[in-house]
């Protein structure tokens, strides 16, 4: 340790020994000063002296006790630490005595702070932090593919196992390389099977990760091997907690996933979630046992050795002193060797030349990477937002500072005047804002702990998250937050404060009887508004957008509808059977009283879309029309689901299958394969020209099926009694909301299915709003953060407005006197409030201008400039001022001249 | 005879006491007798000046402090030297001497 070290930490040992035992530290000193005295007098008495007279003596010879205690104390002196106690004791005593200011400054900066720190959280979780317990993060990567597809590049999200075992082989510069895949499975079997995300993994996967299993032990490279792999499974700790209740002898039960019963062999770490791309997995299952799994029901176990299959992603570690260069040579290699075997059995596939295919170690979290949704985008620019937030509520906090720094001139010119440096003083008024900071911060974590979960649960629904108490990265920045936040809100007054003139403010006191205007506290106030109108400009143009969409018509109802999915789990049941299991869930459902109709089909916009070759007598190639999608139907289709029908008619029972053949087209398809004529009574061939025709019989409208920006208007429908297709599943259509109606619809239907069959019910609503979301999520944060700026900016208003007409009382008396009316002091400060929010509105709307071109791209079918928006926003802003405003102005009119005149 | 005693000049005091404790713990009363006797009572430690300093030194950093007992089995106050004092007592000695040395040369000129 250097020396000036130790002696700064010896003094900082004996500061806190004088300060906080100041007890021990006194009777210290006592007995070591009598100590000395008695040996003094030992040393008189062994030459001769009486012991009384000895003690006299060496009492005399040391002098007066006190006064060298005195001294010895005043050694100590009074240091910075002391200092910053007195400060702190004084700030916290002004702050006590103040409790309605203190409040509405802790009140303030808490929510400030706690949005920051709830969106840190999120954005840390997203885009930041290594997935737990991840070793040497900074080695491990996700392959991410790409090639030219179409003239374009293309980075695909998936690939096959065929692919992850070339690159393993040809690969020279990787310490490891993994199978990583999610999927949602039934877990568990009856009532109890409920579909959750399985972590679809290979046996290497775990060697990337430092996480003892809790119990039991992980899969293997021998239970995970081509091309059955073994039927076992490892359990989330989560999961183990909630099924099992955290017993010990889940070891060696099984556990139906999907179609498989796996035996379970271990529970992994607590916490641990792989790397969650589709949620928390419940539990993890070998790569080659689901791969085997899918491709035995398709018929062929090819999925090693053939790439018509990609359903994974590949993650490795690059060897230590390997850079990522190097590795990205390596990986592009390997992956064009691969193409190059992939040519070799099947033809279809582009040369190398042509399709240039480049493999890249990206981020091994996929929202960081090339294929990232828009939610991490969002994610960034609200923790913008929630830092205008802060930046207001600082602001604010500030203004209400300054303004009590008027109030307080007399003292703080008293206090100079006995003689305080401004160096004192401006560290006196920087520790009480310091002190309100670190208050703000802790109602800012409280804050963040409630109102975060609701943020949370709007972004990472499906990935587990820490608590922001337990979470040490989430604290710190909320210790920053809230040091930042003292610092802005301390700085600006307690410079101020220096300046202070002396003489002027001792002469007049706090009831001055000029208005002084601060330019600074204009400014804030200004910026204060500036960024409300920002806000809520945001929040205009995402609710319009948001409204937009919702009221789309996307062809088809969807707060009323569920869709029931029928899932067999690898049963086989014969076409004839599979009908008349759904056909006994549509009777089932229509006996449930808050049913309204129900009917069956086989496919649902937005999750599964059906094409069939197709062909139409007298056209020739309607291919080159363009996509053509098909629904099978069955009666009451229509009805149930909404769609209308604009001519003709929809199914009805008597298309049956010994019936006539029909089918009903979209408007679209009506006006592109019959341009100019009526296609009822057209003629449809499926497959072959040997098909007998199918007789259009009726046009419905134009539906959205994959893209809620462009409707698919290529669609028919063919009578599901008379295409017996192999699948069939159940639209049910209720009174009232669906969602309300699901779980009822699911447990009735469930007593239905056979084995460890199950079916899901799910809303419409949920299907559309996974798509709405990103500007649901705009929306709703835009929405609550321009509130939360709304109401501090007019806190902030008010507060120095008031605090204005307070200073001026006797000017306004003297104008009463002088004959000013009510109406005219209350315009005089109306009139000041308004003036305020003009100029916010100003500078805020010639921000968010500026700021549109960022929007537009997130925006629907609004423009980022729409005028209706920045109106609307304008009169709040205005309404906001004058309410901000009127109790002051109404206080100001009640002022008695007799009384301001007298008051000094 | 009364003893011939020498008012301390200025910083000294802080030198003597540091040499003093240089030859091991010793308490306050220790410290002055040690002082007197080597100095064969010219240098008498003023008993208001010790104290004050003893705590002084002991803040800087440059003397420890420490509870022990006494030789007849009081609780007293020991205080020894730090490595940061005993390179402080170099400097100041090496100081000391430094003055002395000029200042006899000044006093011998002519």
């Amino acid at each position: 340790m250097p020396n000036w070290l130790s002696d700064a930490l010896s003094e900082l040992r004996y500061r806190f020994r004088a300060i906080f035992r100041k007890r021990a530290v006194e009777h210290d000193l006592d007995e070591e000063l009598h100590f000395h005295i008695e040996q003094e007098a030992r040393k008189l008495e062994a030459s001769g002296l009486s012991p009384d007279e000895a003690l006299r003596q060496a009492s005399i010879a040391f002098g007066g006790i006190e006064r060298i205690k005195d001294d010895t104390r005043d050694v100590s002196g009074v240091s910075w630490l002391e200092i910053l106690l007195q400060d702190f004791r004084y700030a916290a005593r002004g702050l006590r005595a103040r409790p309605a200011f203190t409040a509405s400054v802790i009140i303030t900066l808490g929510l400030g702070i706690g949005a920051n720190v709830a969106m840190f959280g999120i954005v840390d979780q997203l885009l930041i932090r290594p997935p737990a317990y991840l070793r040497d993060p900074s080695r491990v990567h996700r392959i991410y593919l790409t090639s030219v597809s179409d003239g374009r590049d293309v980075t695909d999200g998936f690939t096959e196992y065929a692919r992850y075992l070339d690159f393993a082989r040809y690969t020279k510069t990787l310490d490891a390389i993994a199978v990583l895949a999610g999927n949602q499975f039934a877990v568990g079997i009856g009532e109890d099977a409920k579909e959750m995300p399985v972590g679809v993994v290979s046996a290497s996967f775990w060697s990337f990760f430092d996480a003892k299993p809790a119990i039991g032990r992980y899969f293997t490279a021998s239970e995970d091997s081509i091309p059955t792999g073994s039927p076992v499974a490892v359990l989330s700790y989560a999961f183990w907690q909630t099924r099992f209740g955290g017993s010990p002898d889940v070891l060696g039960r099984t556990l139906q996933i999907g179609p498989v019963p796996c035996t379970i062999i271990g529970v992994a770490a607590p916490g641990f979630v792989g790397l969650p791309d589709e949620g928390s997995p419940a539990a993890f299952i070998p790569a080659t046992l689901y791969g085997y799994g899918v491709s035995s029901s398709r018929g062929r176990v090819d999925y090693y050795s053939t790439y018509n299959w990609g359903w994974l992603s590949i993650m490795v570690r690059r060897k230590p002193n390997v850079s990522i260069e190097a590795a990205n040579a390596d990986l592009t290699n390997a992956y064009r060797l691969s193409w190059a075997a992939e040519r070799a059995i099947s033809r279809n596939t582009s040369p190398v030349e042509v399709a240039r295919p480049r493999a890249v170690a990206g981020p091994v979290v996929l929202e960081r990477g090339p294929n990232a949704t828009p939610v991490a985008r969002i994610a960034l620019w609200i923790a913008g937002v929630a830092t205008i937030v802060l930046v207001i509520a600082c602001a604010n906090v500030a203004n209400l500072l300054l303004a009590r720094a008027l109030f307080r001139r007399r003292e703080i010119a008293l206090r100079m005047a006995l003689g305080a440096g401004q160096r004192r003083l401006f560290a006196q008024l920087l520790t009480e804002s310091l002190l309100l900071g670190t208050l703000g911060g802790m109602a800012g974590i409280v804050t963040a702990q409630w109102g975060g979960a609701i943020l949370r649960s709007l972004f990472l629904s499906d990935v587990a998250t820490a608590d922001v108490v337990r979470d040490v990265r989430t604290l710190a920045f909320a210790g920053a937050a809230a040091l930042v936040a003292g610092l802005m809100t301390g700085l600006v007054p307690a410079l101020q404060a220096g300046r202070a003139a002396l003489a002027p403010a001792l002469k007049t006191g706090t009831r001055d009887g000029t208005y002084q205007r601060s330019r600074t506290r204009t400014m804030l106030l200004v910026l204060q508004g500036a960024m409300s109108v920002l806000l809520l400009v945001g929040a205009g143009l995402f609710v319009r957008s948001l409204h937009n969409v919702r009221s789309m018509r996307l062809g088809y109802d969807v707060d009323p509808v569920l869709y029931v999915h029928l899932n067999l789990r690898g049963m086989r049941l014969p076409p004839d059977e599979r009908a008349e299991l759904a056909r006994r869930l549509v009777e089932a459902a229509r006996a449930i009283p808050e049913v309204e109709s129900a009917a069956r089909g086989i496919s649902v916009p937005f999750w599964s879309t059906e094409g069939l070759g197709f062909l139409v007598p007298g056209v020739d190639s309607v291919r080159r029309l363009g996509h053509f999608t098909v629904q099978m139907a069955s009666a009451d289709y229509f009805t149930t689901t909404g769609t209308r029908i604009l001519k003709g008619r929809g199914f009805t029972e008597g298309d049956r299958a010994d019936g006539a053949l029909v089918a009903v087209v979209s408007q679209g398809m009506a006006d592109a394969v019959w341009p100019g004529k009526d296609a009822i009574g057209q003629c449809i061939k499926i497959d072959r020209v040997t098909d007998p025709c199918r007789q259009v019989v009726g046009i419905a409208e134009n539906i959205h099926q994959n893209s809620l920006t462009e409707s698919q208007t290529l669609q028919y429908y063919l009578s599901i009694e008379q295409m017996r297709p192999n699948e069939a599943n159940v639209f049910i259509r209720t009174r009232g909301n669906a969602s309300a109606h699901a779980e009822t619809v699911r447990r009735t239907l469930q007593k239905l299915m056979p084995g460890a069959a199950y079916v899901t019910a799910t809303p419409m609503r949920e299907i559309i709003d996974s798509r709405q979301r990103s500007w649901q999520l705009g929306a709703t944060m835009f929405l609550l953060f321009g509130a939360l700026a709304l109401v501090l900016a007019a806190v902030g208003l008010y507060s120095v407005i008031a605090y204005g007409v307070a200073q001026r009382t006797q000017e306004i008396g003297v104008r009463i006197a002088l004959g000013a009316g009510m109406s005219d002091v209350v315009r005089l400060v109306l009139g000041q409030g308004l003036r305020f929010a003009a100029l916010g509105i100003l500078v805020g709307g010639g921000a968010a201008m500026w700021a549109s071109r960022w929007v537009g791209p997130l925006l629907f079918s609004v423009s980022p400039k729409d005028p209706a928006v920045y109106g609307t926003v304008a009169v709040v802003l205005l309404a906001a001022a004058i309410f901000a405003s009127a109790i002051p102005a109404v206080r100001a009119s009640r002022v008695d001249p007799n009384v301001a005149l007298r008051s000094e | 005879m009364e003893d011939q005693k020498l008012d301390l000049p200025q910083g000294t005091l802080d030198l003597l006491i540091l040499k003093a404790v240089s030859l091991g713990p010793m308490h306050g009363w220790a410290i002055s007798e040690r002082i007197r006797d080597v100095s064969k009572a010219t240098l008498q430690i003023p008993q208001g000046s010790l104290y004050p300093a003893l705590h002084r030194l002991e803040r800087r950093g440059w003397i420890s402090a420490e509870w022990g007992a006494s030789d007849n089995n009081r609780r007293a106050k020991y205080y020894q030297l730090t490595r940061s004092g005993r390179s402080q007592l170099q400097a100041e000695a090496d100081a000391w001497k430094t003055l002395t040395v000029a200042v006899s040369l000044v006093l011998d000129m002519g």
